[in-house]
């Protein structure tokens, strides 16, 4: 063994060793997005997940992280800045056509860096804390919001709007929301609710927790669900439902047909056979916009309504563009009611014709 | 007859490096924003040169604050995963051991399910919540670790056996804790801990517990392969070793610690990322024989290759979209498995 | 110019000398699974003592304890009472590296989990004199191509363990004994698998290593003639029991045969005044 080989080795390994520190320890120079534009005015506000967050006064690029925020922006107006969403915000259909940038849970972190954003959105439901810490690591500001109740979620929307710089296209959007849901809390008053399963899943059986913001737009439709856990997404078993005997099965679909598909595949199972409201098809399909902690579940929770207690809206037969069509926003698409469910009550044949006068 | 010096060990070592070095290289190039390194090059240069103070070009935040942390972050997990597979295919003398076969990973995982869980509870500061994570991993791994070392232990002494068939246990029974602890999880945490199973890069590490997990690796290879002509003997049989001059019960000790530690490490930063510890240890065995003294550098330098490879490929393969690198080693994994099989390797 | 660092030991220089080198004193065993039961296995007193360069056979028919007397020597269990000392001292106090230098343990066969070649394998009998972490130097690859060669094993030097026949691979376990430079050379029923052929190439080879390396051997079998023809002391033991320690020619009597592997047979002496063994059929 020469003993001058070795050594060349290794000085050769200590050099390249050399090289990858030096190439490592400059990191902590250039954290943060390096930036010729002309200062921006920040502050401070504090988000939902109890983090202060500077944030520019009026951002002009912005990545959204969740499909009910992408909603929510179009509602505002806001769409011209938002520069990126999520692979699943698919509605308006307008927002499939922005910059992708992963999932909400595994978004792709060089893509939202590569955009440039001055403030990125994201949930609390759906949203990993990691993305949060990563985005603070690279200095790229991150704003968390959270709902648990349908006022969590129009609160939000004023929060998101003043967050945004226009606090007034908050103001006309949530005051048009309260006012509908009044209009509903009127149409509703003194009927009993009824009580509803709303089925997430049916293999295993997988239901909404009474904390959920999904359990309180389902009270505001005058419906009570059956389930009372702590949890956010509680595995229900079917002896308990059936012990329970909900009035009606709630399915969340993006098209009626999907719901429809999703009853009748319980119809003839063991176990669901013995609830009262698959024998009696005593079943309501509402749009999947319940799912989503945005403005857009103002609309699900008239159409549960309009479906459960079809009594309540007959007397006044709807003008044209009536207020569970007229959206805020003009541009965006309007929002197509589901068709009722057939049902075998009495109340059948006048729902349709309710249902015509659309 | 051509016995191992040291020459041949270090050049041998160089090419690895040197291949590391290379897909370092187009890892930093590739991603879901494509990046010129040539560019990235000059302007790395001007920094040291203190031409200038930050780089001018976009990507260059990019490249040095999001993949760069992810690809060291990988060498590090992957040579740690490929050591401790090694060792404990050494130790057990058993072809099929990997490092989370005594456990290790089944603990670290019920250690970051409690943890979230208290979390969920705690109003803590978000720093705090970032490395609870890692911290509660870790002291799941430790007690596990703890736990399997007493049950394998026979008259007094780890008995090779009785700690395989302790691992063993404590895997299924950990396992089944954790099923029933997922089901507690709310969505996001469920979701972040299916990930976390998987085995994932894509979250960054505060840069403290980065130079923790260098520094443990250092110390735990280097304990591991003060042992590596032993191991050699051991894999005949600890009779045979023990008259060949082994100190049976020490090496095990040492070995067993500091393998389990570096999969502890390891697993607390990325979760349980398989078949890095399983295969590259027979590949590297297959290309250099299995003389530890060579076996154990070329298993670090191979599992970092073969990491980096995977997480450049996770990242890059359903752009915009990250898959977990845990899934491109499966994917990758099984069939080289079978391969190896089929040659009666493994 | 040695690199190799062997532990020196008082008594080392009488290796060149006849005095006694193994001492074996009424050394006894017991062996019980569970400590509160009567012991499943005993091996009563017993004591020998051989000589550098001499080949001591442990004779018996199975389950006789032959191997656990081996086991003894070797110094990996520890006697129930009495003591075994290799050149004044007591094996089992010795450390595990000193006394892998003095004492070579030659098993029936080798489980090796991934093949390696065959000079790999000679050269893991250096390991006792290797502290830590250590690459071979020249030295130790010249001692295990001498030890190849003693086996005439050269030839095979280069093959992978797992191509080689049962005769060879016990040639190469062998070199790799030779490899410690032993004291002392222990063989477990070496030839076993062997054909007769092979079986009177070890033992001749062993006689010759014997004498000229100044090894002592212990080989424990249970083939009458071989030990007959190739001992300079037998050692017979019967369930434990130590019958008669001497040479061949006063141990291998008819009537103690006939006891202790109950089947009928006659001793003749053979020219060389070696006794040698015929066994009739049983009827």
């Amino acid at each position: 063994m020469h003993p001058s080989w070795s050594h060349a080795v290794r000085s050769a390994g200590l050099v390249t060793l050399a090289t990858f520190a030096f190439t490592v320890f400059p990191l902590d120079a250039q954290s943060s997005v390096s930036s010729t534009a002309a200062p921006v005015t920040t502050h401070e506000v504090v988000d939902e997940f109890g983090r202060m967050v500077r944030v520019p006064v009026a951002p002009t690029r912005i990545v959204s992280l969740a499909p009910s925020l992408t909603e929510t922006i179009y509602a505002l107006g806001a769409q011209n800045h938002l520069v990126g969403d999520t692979d699943f915000c698919d509605y308006p259909p307008d927002a499939q056509k922005k910059t992708k940038v992963g999932g909400a849970i595994n978004p792709n972190l060089e893509e939202i860096a590569a955009l440039h954003p001055d403030l990125v959105l994201v949930t609390r439901e759906i949203n990993r804390l990691e993305t949060v810490r990563a985005l603070d690591t690279l200095g790229i500001p991150a704003y968390a919001t959270d709902a648990h109740s349908v006022d969590d979620i129009i609160s939000n929307t004023q929060k998101l709007a003043d967050l945004l710089g226009i606090p007034e296209a908050g103001k006309t959007l949530t005051a048009d929301l309260r006012m509908r849901l009044a209009k509903l809390q009127a149409k509703l008053k003194g009927i009993p609710p009824t009580r509803v399963l709303f089925i997430v899943w049916t293999e295993p059986l997988i239901s909404i927790g009474k904390n959920t913001f999904i359990a309180d737009a389902l009270n505001k439709a005058d419906a009570t669900s059956i389930v009372d856990s702590p949890r956010d997404w509680p595995q229900m078993s079917l002896e308990e439902v059936v012990h329970l005997q909900p009035d009606y099965l709630v399915f969340a679909a993006s098209h009626s047909e999907g719901g429809a598909r999703d009853f009748e595949a319980l119809v003839d199972r063991p176990g669901w056979r013995n609830l009262d409201a698959v024998r009696n098809r005593h079943y309501a399909v509402i749009s999947d916009a319940v799912n989503r902690p945005a403005p857009r579940i103002v609309s699900a929770i008239e159409d549960l309504a309009h479906q459960l207690h079809p009594a309540a809206f007959i007397e006044a037969p709807a003008p044209e563009g009536s207020p569970a069509l007229a959206s805020p926003n003009p541009d965006a698409e309007p929002v197509t009611p589901t068709p009722p469910a057939r049902y075998s009550t009495g109340a059948q044949r006048s729902h349709e014709e309710f249902a015509c006068a659309r | 007859m051509r016995p191992l010096t040291l020459t041949r060990l270090l050049l041998r070592c160089a090419i690895l490096a040197a291949i590391l070095f290379g897909v370092v290289l187009l890892a930093l190039k590739l991603g879901a924003v494509q990046v010129s390194l040539y560019g990235l090059g000059k302007d790395l240069v001007s920094v040291l040169l203190r031409h200038t103070n930050a780089l001018s070009s976009d990507y260059g935040m990019i490249v040095l604050d999001i993949r760069l942390p992810r690809i060291l972050l990988g060498i590090v997990v992957g040579a740690s995963l490929s050591v401790a597979g090694t060792s404990f295919q050494a130790l057990l003398r058993n072809p099929l051991a990997d490092p989370y076969v005594l456990g290790v990973s089944s603990g670290a995982a019920l250690g970051a399910i409690l943890a979230l869980i208290v979390e969920s509870h705690m109003s803590l500061s978000p720093e705090m919540a970032g490395l609870i994570t890692p911290v509660g991993a870790f002291i799941g791994a430790a007690l596990t670790i703890s736990a399997v070392y007493l049950l394998g232990l026979r008259d007094g002494e780890i008995d090779s056996t009785t700690l395989l068939l302790g691992g063993i246990i404590t895997v299924s029974f950990l396992n089944a804790i954790i099923m029933f602890l997922m089901t507690t999880l709310s969505g996001s945490n469920l979701r972040g801990m299916a990930f976390w199973l998987m085995g994932d890069l894509s979250t960054p590490q505060p840069r403290s517990l980065l130079y923790f997990l260098c520094l443990g690796f250092i110390i735990a290879s280097g304990a591991i392969y003060t042992t590596a002509s032993d191991l050699n003997l051991l894999l005949a049989g600890e009779k045979e070793a023990m008259h060949l001059g082994v100190d049976v019960p020490r090496v095990r000790i040492v070995v067993y610690l500091a393998a389990s530690v570096l999969t502890g490490l390891a697993v607390s930063v990325s979760g349980a990322i398989g078949y890095i510890g399983l295969l590259v240890p027979h590949v590297m065995r297959l290309i250099f024989g299995s003389d530890h003294r060579m076996l154990l550098p070329a298993s670090a330098l191979g599992g970092a290759i073969a990491i980096v490879i995977a997480d450049t490929l996770a990242r890059t393969v359903t752009a915009p979209t990250d898959l977990p690198v845990g899934a491109m080693t499966a994917a990758a994994g099984a069939p080289l498995f079978l391969y190896l099989l089929r040659r009666r390797i493994a | 110019m040695s690199t190799a660092v062997r532990h020196p030991l008082p008594g080392d220089a009488s290796r060149a000398t006849s005095d006694v080198r193994l001492s074996v004193e009424q050394v006894s065993y017991a062996y019980a699974p569970n400590p509160s039961q009567a012991p499943l296995f005993t091996l009563e007193a017993l004591s020998f003592q051989a000589k550098p360069g001499e080949v001591v056979a442990i004779l018996g028919p199975n389950a006789s304890g032959k191997s656990t007397l081996l086991q003894l020597i070797a110094g990996s269990l520890l006697p129930l009472s009495g003591r075994i000392f290799l050149n004044g001292f007591e094996t089992h106090t010795l450390p595990v590296k000193t006394r892998a230098q003095r004492i070579a343990l030659v098993q029936q066969e080798s489980r090796l989990l991934f093949p390696s070649r065959a000079w790999e394998f000679v050269m893991q009998g250096r390991h006792p004199y290797h502290p830590g972490l250590r690459f071979e130097s020249d030295e130790d690859i010249a001692i295990a191509n001498n030890a190849l060669a003693q086996v005439g094993a050269s030839h095979l030097a280069d093959r992978w363990m797992d191509k080689v026949s049962g005769g060879e691979k016990q040639r190469i376990i062998l070199a790799r004994a030779l490899a410690q430079q032993p004291l002392l050379l222990l063989l477990d029923e070496p030839t076993l698998h062997l054909d007769i052929g092979a079986q009177v190439d070890l033992l001749e080879s062993l006689r010759r290593l014997a004498a000229q390396n100044r090894y002592t051997v212990v080989v424990v079998t249970h083939e009458l003639n071989l030990a007959g023809e190739y001992a300079d002391q037998v050692v017979l033991l019967q369930r434990g029991k130590c019958l008669r320690v001497g040479t061949p020619a006063s141990v291998l009597q008819r009537e103690i045969l006939e006891q202790v592997f109950q089947a009928p047979l006659s001793v003749e002496m053979t020219a060389s005044g070696r006794p040698r063994v015929t066994l009739f059929s049983n009827k």
